[in-house]
């Protein structure tokens, strides 16, 4: 019974494995193309270097083979990865594709690998091993999912920036990735030669290495059961075909495609959206939330948190800032309000380390900006939301917030592997961490929703609540109440002043006139790049300078509104139209917060391609 | 000489197949791994069209160009436009695009049958010109000349056309594209037509070259294509003719100097170091991404 079904059975764990070598860099929003070069060395070497089944016997000479056989998967993944790391989307997949057909040519040249003609393998792996395995690539797979590793690469590859922002190696993670997709494509070319008897480098050409990948995406590279449920729907529908009596050579393929089409275009997910993925949320967040603080020790109050010193930024000689001297000291809330385009965005971008200064120096949390990079920054203690929701869309809110605490939790995988009870209790004190952060901007029964789902508020408190799971000692907000209501906003207002008492230092952005006034220590004020006030909000509402940025000139101004008042706030500010800020011909019109487009710093990182 | 000769005609064939991936990839940001079938299927049906419709192989090339560009506008409507929108649109458009191929070439299979397919004997004329020493046919200036007159004439409509302005804007940024009044579905459609019928054209001219068409010539192509459009800087056309032509002329030269065997050695090692070094290609522009 199962005799007859044994070499469908094989094939479908074999097509799962090698899904997996996909799966395992998809998961990171990488694709690549390369695995079936590793799996190609790696069974010419493991079949050709692994001794003799007659000296050791065919079970250990399998598995010294796969050894070998991972080893030079995740080696030729290394020696591949290094040099390909920094190129995304469809440049990755094509130079990792230009490997996989190098190494075929190379070994169809080859007199050790038999050329064209193939070398020929003893058969020794069984329906059983071959799915054994598989449930150990699918275990792994399955493991990872939850812990923090997991976690980070879907992070990365929802928002690489954002990822970066929240204290993850974005570069390491994605050489991990790449190394273990090397790895289990190594595995699957090794136990593949075990099985089809003779191996030839064209089993491994471009083909291949596409059916590979459709496997994987028809499956679903977003949950670990996928790449199984893939191999298993593409090896079965030809199955199926000859069963019910379909022979003509052709509609076979057209039918594959066709289904192919239908799945790809109606089920998003791939065949695993069906399972549906669940949150799980900690019992009792509150409970026992008492004493178990994620542990990072904050600068005393008074100490200097950031110091900028001549700091500007020039983008193809247009001044965005130009030679900002500042100093924030812990336990400060400043607020740093300006018309748009006065650089507000591109100096907290250069203060967390996404953009270098052009000229002048930083200092934040000890850490000099401009040489560090941005996930360092994040780890001294440099958390921040961004002007346009930077969110993980298709995660939850919740997994939202459990990447904000990259930071402050314990990698979780390799423990989880042995299920060691300390990787659970790591999990759910950070869980619980999570929750109270959600509870603490007020999304806690929106926790299972996907991020994208979200209203645009929520989706801005989200951010807050996500920036604040790292625990950080400095806070950057970019113009967190945009788009919120005036309740909204006083409540941020409230959160943000019951954040300051925590001991956080904060620095916002904020268009929000009146809320800045009512929540800030001290108020900073640029105006086409530079300082132009800085002090007390009662000293800041009537400088003269400041009136004068904000309204043209103050004496032609009959409105009688004051920014002390607050009634210059425009609750619309989410829309933006474009003016330029140079040319306030009417005064009440230019007054509107985000007039102007805001100065967009480009930055010199080639654009995600695919 | 010879061999100079006949890398410029095998790479005109490369570019102008590379230019129609090019174009899409530029323009849309979608990578359609459909070319490559189009590619095969317009060499089968130029040869039915020489074969059983009687026409010379000239009349054969415009009705070619037109299938292509219908080809194109099917593609772009089952494996593109109902993606749009989706967050996985990259990933999820080249599998839809491989899905339909593969169905492109299952119905080749059906119409055609495996077997490799030749023009009948007597379609080509004997005319032969001396070029500096070297022997050239009417047929080889031919395909050169088509595939220059393609490439300037879409140089031109892009660059000088509302069409092309309205490409180009949509390259820009689709959204802003359409607020200012592009209808930006029909730019899609529309340059996945010519991305087609150029692919459609250079199947035929390829088919012409060889004298064969075969059900794996897509494939086969397909590859060098990618590797075109890399080193030439994706979605630049005159990258890509550039791209195309080098790969031509580089395999030319390696089979006489280096052996047949190692030609794609050559073409991806090429393709490694420009990736390594200049990521955007030879005449790419860096584009930058906002924070």
């Amino acid at each position: 019974m199962l005799g007859q079904y044994a070499t469908t059975l094989t094939f479908i764990a074999l097509g799962a494995i090698f899904a997996y070598s996909f799966y395992a860099v998809l998961i990171a929003g990488q694709l690549s193309l390369g695995q079936a070069g590793f799996a190609s060395l790696a069974a010419f070497s493991g079949a050709y270097l692994a001794p003799s089944g007659a000296d050791v016997g065919d079970v250990p000479a399998l598995l010294i083979a796969v050894a070998i056989g991972m080893s030079v998967g995740a080696l030729a993944a290394v020696v591949l990865g290094l040099p390909t790391m920094h190129l995304r989307g469809v440049f990755l997949a094509i130079a990792t594709l230009g490997f996989a057909e190098a190494v075929r040519v190379v070994l169809l040249n080859q007199e050790w690998t038999g050329g064209a003609q193939g070398l020929g393998v003893p058969r020794v792996l069984t329906v059983g091993m071959a799915w054994l395995a598989l449930g150990l690539v699918a275990y792994w797979f399955w493991r990872m999912g939850r812990s923090r590793y997991g976690r980070a690469l879907e992070a990365i590859r929802e928002d690489e920036l954002a990822a970066r922002a929240m204290g993850i190696d974005v570069g390491r993670h994605r050489l991990a990735a790449f190394v273990t997709a090397g790895a289990v494509a190594g595995l699957y070319g090794v136990l593949y030669a075990y099985y089809v008897r003779l191996i030839a480098p064209d089993d491994f050409d471009f083909t291949a290495a596409v059916e590979g990948l459709v496997t994987a995406v028809v499956g679903g590279s977003t949950m670990f059961l996928g790449p199984v449920l893939g191999s298993g729907f593409l090896t079965a529908v030809p199955e199926i075909q000859r069963a019910v009596g379909v022979e003509a050579g052709w509609i076979r393929p057209f039918l594959a495609g066709l289904l192919l089409l239908v799945v790809i275009l109606f089920l998003p997910g791939g065949l695993a959206s069906l399972i549906r993925r669940r949150t799980r949320m900690p019992a009792d967040a509150a409970a026992e939330a008492a004493g178990e603080r994620a542990g990072r020790s904050h600068p005393p109050a008074g100490d200097t948190v950031v110091a900028l010193a001549g700091l500007g930024k020039e983008y193809g000689g247009v001044h965005a800032v130009r030679g900002v001297d500042l100093e924030i000291r812990a336990g400060e809330v400043v607020g740093l309000i300006g018309p748009n385009g006065a650089g507000k965005t591109t100096l907290v971008n250069m203060i967390s380390g996404l953009v270098p200064p052009s000229s002048g120096s930083a200092t934040v949390l000890g850490a000099e900006i401009g040489r560090t990079p941005v996930h360092r920054i994040a780890a001294a203690g440099v958390s921040r939301t961004f002007q346009h929701s930077k969110l993980f869309n298709r995660l939850s809110a919740l997994e939202n917030v459990l990447v904000g605490a990259h930071l402050v939790s314990r990698p979780t995988f390799l423990r989880r592997l042995l299920w060691l009870p300390s990787a659970r209790r790591d999990e759910s004190a950070a869980l619980r961490q999570a929750a109270r952060c959600l509870e603490r901007v007020g999304l806690a029964e929106l926790a299972a929703s996907r991020a994208e789902a979200l209203s645009y508020g929520d989706q801005r408190r989200l951010e807050i609540a996500r920036a604040l799971a790292s625990d950080p000692s400095l806070l950057i907000l970019d113009e967190p109440a945009a788009g919120m209501n005036h309740v909204e906003a006083r409540r941020l207002s409230e959160l943000i002043t019951s954040l300051a008492q925590d001991g956080l230092t904060i620095l916002f952005i904020e268009h929000n006139v009146g809320m800045v006034l009512r929540t800030c220590t001290r108020v900073v004020v640029l105006n086409f790049g530079e300082v132009i006030a800085s002090g007390a909000p009662a000293e800041i509402a009537s400088d003269p300078a400041v009136v004068e940025a904000y309204l043209g000139s103050a004496d032609e101004d009959p409105a009688g509104g004051s920014i002390a008042e607050g009634t210059l706030d425009d609750p619309t500010s989410a829309e933006r139209a474009d003016a330029t800020p140079d040319a306030p011909p009417d005064p009440v019109v230019d007054v509107r917060p985000g007039a102007a487009g805001d100065l967009a710093p480009p930055d010199s990182t080639p654009r995600d391609a695919t | 000489m010879q061999q100079l000769l006949n890398g410029i005609f095998i790479g005109s064939i490369y570019a102008l197949f590379a230019i129609g991936f090019t174009l899409v990839f530029g323009i849309l940001d979608r990578l359609n791994l459909a070319h490559p079938a189009v590619f095969a299927a317009s060499a089968f049906v130029g040869i039915e069209l020489v074969e059983r419709g009687g026409l010379s192989l000239w009349a054969a090339l415009p009705l070619v160009f037109v299938v292509g560009a219908v080809l194109g506008l099917l593609i772009e409507r089952l494996a593109f436009r109902p993606l749009k929108g989706r967050a996985d649109a990259h990933f999820a458009g080249l599998i839809s695009s491989i899905a339909l191929a593969g169905m492109l070439i299952a119905l080749l299979q059906w119409r055609y049958g495996p077997d490799t397919r030749r023009f009948p004997p007597g379609s080509f004329p004997d005319t032969r010109f001396e070029v500096f020493g070297a022997q050239v046919t009417l047929v080889q200036v031919v395909i050169l000349a088509v595939s220059l007159a393609l490439m300037v004439a879409l140089t031109y409509m892009v660059t000088r056309t509302r069409l092309g302005r309205g490409m180009r804007a949509v390259a820009e940024n689709p959204t802003a594209a359409r607020v200012l009044g592009v209808n930006v579905d029909r730019v899609t459609a529309v340059t996945f037509a010519i991305s087609s019928s150029l692919g459609a054209v250079a199947g035929v001219l390829f088919a012409i070259n060889v004298n064969t068409a075969q059900l794996g010539m897509g494939a086969a192509i397909e590859l060098k294509g990618l590797a075109v459009i890399i080193v030439g800087g994706m979605g630049s056309l005159p990258g890509a003719l550039i791209g195309g032509l080098l790969l031509g002329l580089a395999e030319v030269f390696a089979v006489q100097y280096i052996g047949s065997s190692w030609i794609d050695v050559i073409a991806f090692g090429l393709l490694f170091v420009i990736l390594l070094l200049r990521p955007q290609g030879l005449l790419g522009a860096r584009k930058v991404r906002e924070v």
